[in-house]
Parts: structure tokens; sequence; C-alpha cells
């Protein structure tokens, strides 16, 4: 049960924040600056290969790097670990739904035939490949 | 330097409690609607392949590029201005907030430099334009006209975020934010720090990846 002060002092009120979620700490400055470095290192790598011509794997390759700044934003910016359960089953809930789209949509582009979206609206009638 | 929370709280924890899950709802349900655009993207370009390679073809690296550090920077500045503000240091924080806002503006000036520069080379949203008659690649339409929807809408959210986080600069200097309960500049950081990881997915998907997928 929570204590019963309306106006509690600059400690107390730095305490929920601490409180929120056992072992997860509030990102430190240093902390912060080594992100920063990171989440740059990442994106010159993203943008190095680029020029690497990876072929089939340009577009897998850059949406791994691009999920591992995303968990670093979130992780160390969005300091998403020091939230209570409710607001991480909230995020998870978002997430769980996004897979579940793009796992239902892949399924059906890649295995139905003829393929659904050859000639959508707008596009003039052509034969594939 | 007295905290009160609103009547209808009990505490002011509560009301941190709220706010913060009030957010993060909201950003669960804003990765939803962006989720299905994502969706269309991936589904188009698996069938035009060619379409999609023409059209990343003709949006410049660069720009892109000095896009993604301007809100990668940004980012951290505003997760500064939390820790700044969380410190008892209002001013520094009030500054670092600044300089986020002065960073979005210039995310967003490049941005129209960029749509300019298509509009020029004939390049409209839906598909309409000269660039299109001169190039008929079915997918060419399709990859622009995700390309204005997707980014468009981004920067829509840039714009709102610049205005959340300028209320919250206002709020600050005048002292109705104090560094015992920081979590309203925390809460509008947060919406920020969204808006940055969208884009960190866009940039690859519109700039970097000539020649994926099949």
């Amino acid at each position: 049960m929570s204590a019963a002060g309306a106006t509690p002092s600059a400690k107390a009120a730095r305490a929920p924040g601490e409180k929120r979620a056992a072992g997860a700490k509030e990102t430190t400055a240093r902390g912060l600056a080594l992100t920063l470095f990171a989440l740059l290192a990442l994106a010159g790598l993203s943008l190095a290969l680029r020029y690497a011509h990876l072929g089939a794997f340009g577009v897998p390759v850059a949406l791994v790097i691009a999920g591992a700044k995303a968990v670093l934003v979130a992780v160390f910016f969005m300091e998403i670990l020091v939230e209570r359960v409710t607001v991480r089953l909230a995020m998870g809930t978002g997430i769980v739904l996004l897979g579940i789209l793009l796992a239902l949509i892949a399924a059906d582009i890649l295995t139905r035939e003829p393929a659904p979206l050859t000639n959508p609206p707008g596009t003039e009638m052509r034969d594939r490949g | 330097m007295s905290v009160r929370a609103a009547a209808h709280f009990e505490d002011i924890e509560r009301q941190e409690q709220a706010a913060r899950l009030g957010m993060w709802v909201f950003l669960a349900s804003e990765i939803l609607f962006f989720a299905g655009l994502f969706a269309l993207y991936f589904a188009y370009r698996s069938e035009h392949p060619r379409g999609f390679d023409l059209g990343i073809a003709r949006n410049t690296i660069a720009w892109g590029s000095v896009n993604t550090a301007v809100l990668l920077v940004s980012s951290y500045t505003v997760a500064l201005a939390v820790h700044e503000l969380r410190r008892g240091k209002p001013v520094a924080a009030a500054w670092l907030v600044g300089v986020t806002v002065a960073l979005g503006l210039c995310f967003l000036c490049v941005k129209t430099g960029e749509y300019l520069e298509h509009f020029r080379e004939g390049i409209y949203p839906a598909g309409a334009g000269a660039f299109f008659a001169e190039n008929d690649e079915p997918g060419i339409k399709m990859f622009f006209t995700l390309y204005f929807c997707m980014t468009g809408l981004h920067a829509i959210h840039v714009i709102v975020g610049m205005g959340v986080l300028v209320a919250l600069l206002v709020r600050v200097l005048r002292g109705s934010i104090v560094p015992a309960a920081s979590y309203p500049l925390a809460v509008g950081a947060v919406y920020w720090h969204l808006v940055d990881v969208i884009w960190i997915f866009l940039w690859p998907l519109f700039y970097l990846t000539p020649g994926g997928l099949q």
C-alpha cells in the first residue's frame, strides 16, 4: 500500500521510479552517451552494408540492425524495463499483435496462387515476370 | 516544493502511473497504426521488387542518413533532459528540450527539401506526375504512394512531438514540472523516442535496400 503523502519531498518522489521494477535502473548520463554512440555506430554499419551488395539478404540484415537499434532506444532511452508490469504488458500486446499481422500477411502473400497483389487498382494489367 | 496530485488520484505516485500507462497504451496503438502500412509495404514489395528498387534509387541516401543521425541525436538530448531534471537541474533540462525541438525542425527542413525535389522531378503522391508517364513499371507508383504516406505520417508525428515538447518546455521554465515529479517530461520524451524508432525502420526501407526480397 502506498504512503498517504500528497506532498512528498524530492527524494521521496523519486522513490516510485526506483520501485517501479526490481533490478532495472534508470539510465545514467554515461549510459545515455554510450547508447547514442552504439546507435550511431549501428546506423553507420547499416549505411556501409548498403554498398556491400548483399542481394536478397539486404532487407533482412537491414531490418535486424534496425530492430537492434529499436531495442536500444526502448531499453536505455525509454527505460521500458524500469516500467511496471502493466506498462510492459500493454507494449508487449502491441508487439505480439504486430507479429500476428505480419505473419498472416506473409503467409497469404507467399502461398496464394495466383498472387493476390500482382495487379492492384491503379496499375495497368501486365503479365508477371 | 510541493507536488499535489489531482483530486481524483489518491497520491502523486498513482497519478504518475496512470500517465505512464496511458502513454504506453497509446504508443502500442501507434505501432499497430504504422504496422498496417509496413505490412502493405512488404506485401507490395514482394510482388513488385523491380518497381521498389527503382523507387529506392530515386531517393537521396545522404539526406535520409543525415535525418537518421539528427533524430538519433534528438532522442539522446531529450533523454538527457529527463536525466537532468531528475537531478534537479531544470534549466539544463529546458535547454536540452530546446535543442531537441531544434533538431526536429532540422529534420522537417530536410524532409521538405526532399519532397520539393521529388515534385520537381514530377513525382507526386498517388502516382500523379510526369515521372510516372515515363516510368510505367507498375510497382513504382505503389512505392512512391507508400513513401509519401509513411514519411508524411511520420512527419506529422514529428510536428506533434515538437508541439508536445514545446508545451513541456514552457511548463519546466514556469516551474510547474519540478524535479520532485518529473514524469510529465519523461512521458513526453517517450513519445518522441517512438517517433525516432519509426524512422529507424523507415530509413533502410526507403533509402538503403535496393535489390532485396526475391
